[in-house]
């Protein structure tokens, strides 16, 4: 929410557009922290500064397209989460070793195969693993996310937007964004599992 | 649906908690859980998983790359 006496995202934009280019680094300043940590979620450390430099451009050559119906946040995301994806797709990495094999497991009747102790463990992986152990694998488990969950995990669960936001940043529906996260999920609290000890 | 299972529960979790699940389902689904230390544990688990990963990758940007976006910008844009 703006606070009093500031300008707002969308009239910013409008006078951005228009040519000030006071209201274009305000924008910037505003929003540069935000767009940072996510593009340091969805492409890593090495390489969020070019998709934040790519992101905050196609903003500034874009601001005339900018339709005010929708929120300047929601857009700005949306510019932020393409040039991700594109960065991700040009740099054409090696297929990540993928994260299928930490789902959870059920026997023949349906139930859960590890002990309440082992299921629960997960989620206290904060409590049992080195700070910094836990920030550089919990950073290469997000980038092993296939690509499609990748992106509504981070800005569903990372960058806290609703399900319904992250529909319109994604262009798809919410019961899509849901089954996607819930995937993501799936797939990182088993990481966290066996990270900490157990075997998913 | 009469009854559902653990793995029927965890594939339906996230669509109850963002109330995308029928009444009777729901009360299947809730009916299920107080009985079943399992998944108790398994959602407990679950839950947490957003915030431990949310928390773990929270990168700040680093100072000196503000200068240098916006002398990027401004060069970009002649001025």
């Amino acid at each position: 929410m703006t606070p009093p006496g500031e300008a707002t995202d969308e009239a910013l934009a409008s006078r951005a557009a228009l040519g000030d280019n006071h209201a274009f680094d305000e924008i910037v300043m505003r929003y540069q922290a935000r767009v940072y940590r996510l593009a340091f979620r969805l492409v890593g450390h090495d390489d969020a500064p070019d998709v934040m430099q790519e992101a905050f451009l196609s903003v500034y050559r874009n601001l005339g397209s900018f339709r005010q119906e929708s929120r300047f946040g929601t857009w700005l995301y949306r510019i932020v989460t393409n040039a991700a994806l594109m960065h991700h797709r040009a740099r054409a990495r090696r297929p990540a070793e993928s994260l299928e094999a930490f789902l959870p497991e059920f026997d023949g009747t349906g139930r859960h195969c590890q002990t309440p102790a082992e299921l629960q463990v997960a989620g206290r992986a904060d409590e049992l693993l080195d700070r910094r152990v836990l920030a550089a694998e919990a950073t290469a488990a997000v980038d092993r996310l296939p690509e499609l969950y990748r992106s509504a995990f981070v800005l569903r669960d990372l960058e806290e937007l609703t399900t319904a936001e992250v529909a319109d940043v994604l262009g798809i529906e919410p019961a899509t964004v849901r089954q996607r996260v819930h995937r993501a999920r799936l797939m990182l609290r088993g990481y966290l599992g066996a990270l900490s000890g157990v075997r998913s | 649906m009469t009854e559902v299972s653990c793995k029927t529960g965890v594939e339906l979790l996230m669509d109850y908690l963002e109330g995308a699940v029928q009444d009777d389902v729901r009360t299947l689904l809730e009916s299920h859980v107080d009985g079943c230390p399992k998944c108790a544990a398994f959602i407990a688990s679950y839950l947490a998983t957003p915030r431990i990963v949310r928390e773990a990758t929270a990168a700040a940007m680093p100072p000196e790359l503000q200068e240098s976006l916006l002398a990027f910008l401004r060069a970009q844009r002649g001025g």
